[in-house]
């Protein structure tokens, strides 16, 4: 029963202001961290601290419009802090903690490149980073302001009243059209687009998404997704909290290095819905003991989400089979699919209804055309992503943006009322990103019986455990390894069953086949590091045997055609 | 100390000839081994030594060295 009566709030700061007033005891924040009893934020509490937390910033001299960049470990301060600073006018950009293979100076370039173009104004970090971050605030000419660190901030002490009231005149001075943040498309050279979005934008998204959730006040979301992520920000913080529900927040980190906690913390919290990206569900099926779940109870799910990366029909299935006896609702699958230009999601599966599946024959899908797989096909299983949400509209279109029948696979053409307000000192990239008004996906699929299938996209994005990774980004580095030609490399994504992910390859012309290849292998591994990407698999090839394009650069679409021609004697491949 | 044996299911699991490892090594620091990669390589070392181990003591490792130690308690040396 839907049963969350949606005000008429302005703003993020007013729908969590009200919320506090009408449920102030309810949990908004439950915060897990491995072998710790949870931490928890109530609505009262949580609002409370972000008040001074917002006075904190503005005493920093943050002030209405500017931009913080976050960057902090999992931390139950960051939840006051994020609210904070909305309520002082000012738009939080998460951005995600530096891990430690990642090399100091491209973490520098990559926010180098991003303050530039998206003007970050502050950076509120831990001190532990303050050596990695301080040459760059300090170099000339640089957009940072200045560096905080919130957590050493005396967030207890009693506020000002006038210096309160002052930060609350800033907050009702916010008008719903006004940006409430800055999300980052992935990449780590200062490719990164900043996306927009608007307090509106959010607030009809939430409303929107939420109700075709039909989130109740039972609800209680758990996750351990990143908030630097759409799926994590917006589908468990924003909802949850805008809705006035509880959200169980896990430390991801934790989460991949032991993936049963999040089936204890489902069982003790009794959540009702979860946020999974594809590989998850492999994760979650094959790589725990038995004897480990012993306890775990499922039952009080009733919406489990794939998203943030291609649906895939066999963990699905194996999840189903691995959990059913654990108290998993099979009803409880559900997809989503969208992406953070239009807030987060364009279509997403009817609760409790089970998820469309098609089998269909994968030749004839490879060339476009939807048909059902006979006795002689071979099959593809294509699961549908879902219905589409109030307030979008979708168009699947050909090469000519001409639109396509049911069945026809095209390009998925995008508009919702929640569209963001452009990529932030970006207009170039912004005009790209439309046609004719409408957002260019960049994704492949079809519509049948009204659902959405996505089947694969034409931009050469790497997809890994939900993170999107540029081959760009890694191209540009192992272009300089040692022994492999500038120049001529091309990094795409591989298909890793096991995993229920992709995983990122490298072909790379060398400049002498007699050179040690296995050396070579390593170099190229230890460049990934540096970047902190993992390449699965290295394939060295000799001189000019990459395909080049019309524009004269090695193709990476036929090269990984010539590629899966197997028995090239010519290939070296680990 | 890294047992020859330990290093030996290590790097057979992330497809190295060979890498320096240390007591102090992590992860971050061994070609392969990210975060996704991590449970395979523990499953691996699980089964070369017919151990269990629980998630809780996964988590508290911080190094091979951990891992190691780990190691040598379940399997009683």
């Amino acid at each position: 029963m839907i049963n969350i009566h949606f005000d008429d709030s302005k703003t993020l700061w007013e729908r969590w202001q009200r919320n506090a007033q009408r449920t102030p005891d309810r949990d908004a924040i439950v915060f897990w961290a491995a072998g710790e009893e949870p931490f928890r934020w109530t609505y009262k509490k949580l609002i409370e601290t972000a008040k001074k937390f917002s006075v904190l910033i503005r005493d920093a001299g943050i002030k209405k419009g500017d931009v913080c960049a976050i960057i902090m470990r999992h931390n139950a301060l960051f939840y006051p802090l994020y609210l904070g600073i909305s309520r002082a006018g000012a738009l939080p950009a998460v951005l995600a903690y530096p891990n430690p293979r990642l090399h100091p100076d491209k973490f520098r370039q990559g926010l180098e490149g991003m303050s530039q173009r998206s003007g970050l104004d502050y950076i509120l970090t831990e001190a532990d980073l303050d050596p990695m971050i301080r040459p760059l605030y300090e170099k000339e000419g640089s957009t940072i302001k200045s560096v905080f660190f919130p957590l050493e901030w005396d967030y207890k002490k009693d506020i000002d009243p006038a210096k309160d009231a002052e930060v609350e005149n800033i907050a009702k001075s916010i008008q719903e059209t006004d940006p409430m943040l800055l999300q980052h498309s992935s990449g780590t050279t200062g490719l990164q687009k900043p996306i927009k979005l608007s307090h509106r934008a959010i607030l009809d998204h939430v409303k929107n998404l939420g109700g075709a959730w039909q989130v109740t006040e039972n609800d209680k979301l758990i996750s351990w997704l990143p908030l630097y992520h759409d799926f994590g920000l917006i589908a468990c913080f924003h909802i949850p909290l805008a809705f006035g529900i509880t959200s169980i927040q896990m430390n991801p980190f934790e989460w991949v290095l032991a993936p049963v906690i999040l089936l204890e913390a489902i069982t003790k919290e009794k959540a009702t819905m979860t946020c999974l990206p594809n590989f998850a569900y492999n994760v979650l099926a094959e790589k725990i003991h038995d004897d480990e779940l012993a306890e775990i109870n499922l039952e009080s799910l009733r919406l489990v989400l794939n998203g943030a990366e291609p649906i895939r029909h066999d963990s699905h299935q194996k999840f189903v089979e691995k959990f059913q006896k654990y108290g998993l609702n099979p009803l409880s699958l559900a997809c989503i699919y969208g992406m953070a230009e239009v807030t987060l999601c364009l279509v997403t599966s009817v609760p409790g209804l089970p998820l469309p599946e098609l089998v269909v024959n994968r030749n004839e899908l490879s060339k476009g055309f939807l048909k059902f797989a006979d006795k002689d096909s071979v099959t593809r299983v294509c699961v549908s992503t879902g219905r589409l949400i109030n307030g979008c509209e979708i168009r699947i279109v050909d090469e000519n943006k001409i639109d396509v029948p049911d069945g026809v696979v095209g390009e998925i053409l995008a508009k919702s009322i929640s569209m963001f307000d452009g990529y932030r000192n970006y207009p170039e990239k912004t005009k790209e990103a439309f046609y004719d008004g409408w957002y260019i996906s960049g994704d492949f699929g079809f519509k049948h019986n009204g659902e959405y299938y996505i089947i694969g996209r034409k931009k050469d994005l790497i997809i890994v455990a939900g993170k999107n990774l540029y081959p760009e980004d890694i191209e540009d580095v192992i272009n300089k390894v040692e022994g492999v030609t500038p120049g001529r490399v091309i990094a795409f994504g591989e298909e890793d069953d096991e995993m229920g992910t992709e995983q990122v390859a490298v072909v790379a012309e060398i400049i002498d086949e007699r050179l040690d290849k296995n050396k070579i292998r390593l170099a190229i591994l230890k460049t990934g590091m540096e970047i902190d990407i993992n390449i699965h698999k290295v394939y060295l090839v000799p001189p000019r045997w990459l395909i080049k394009s019309s524009a004269g650069k090695p193709s990476r679409m036929a090269n990984k055609g010539r590629l899966a021609e197997k028995n090239d004697p010519l290939i070296w491949c680990r | 100390m890294i047992s020859q044996e330990l290093k030996k299911v290590i790097l057979t699991q992330l497809d190295l000839d060979d890498f320096d490892l240390q007591d102090e090594t992590m992860a971050t620091q061994v070609p392969g081994w990210d975060s996704l990669n991590h449970v395979n390589i523990i499953l691996a070392v699980e089964k070369h030594f017919n151990i269990k181990f629980k998630s809780y003591e996964v988590l508290r490792l911080k190094d091979v060295g951990d891992l190691q130690k780990l190691v040598d308690t379940k399997t009683g040396k």
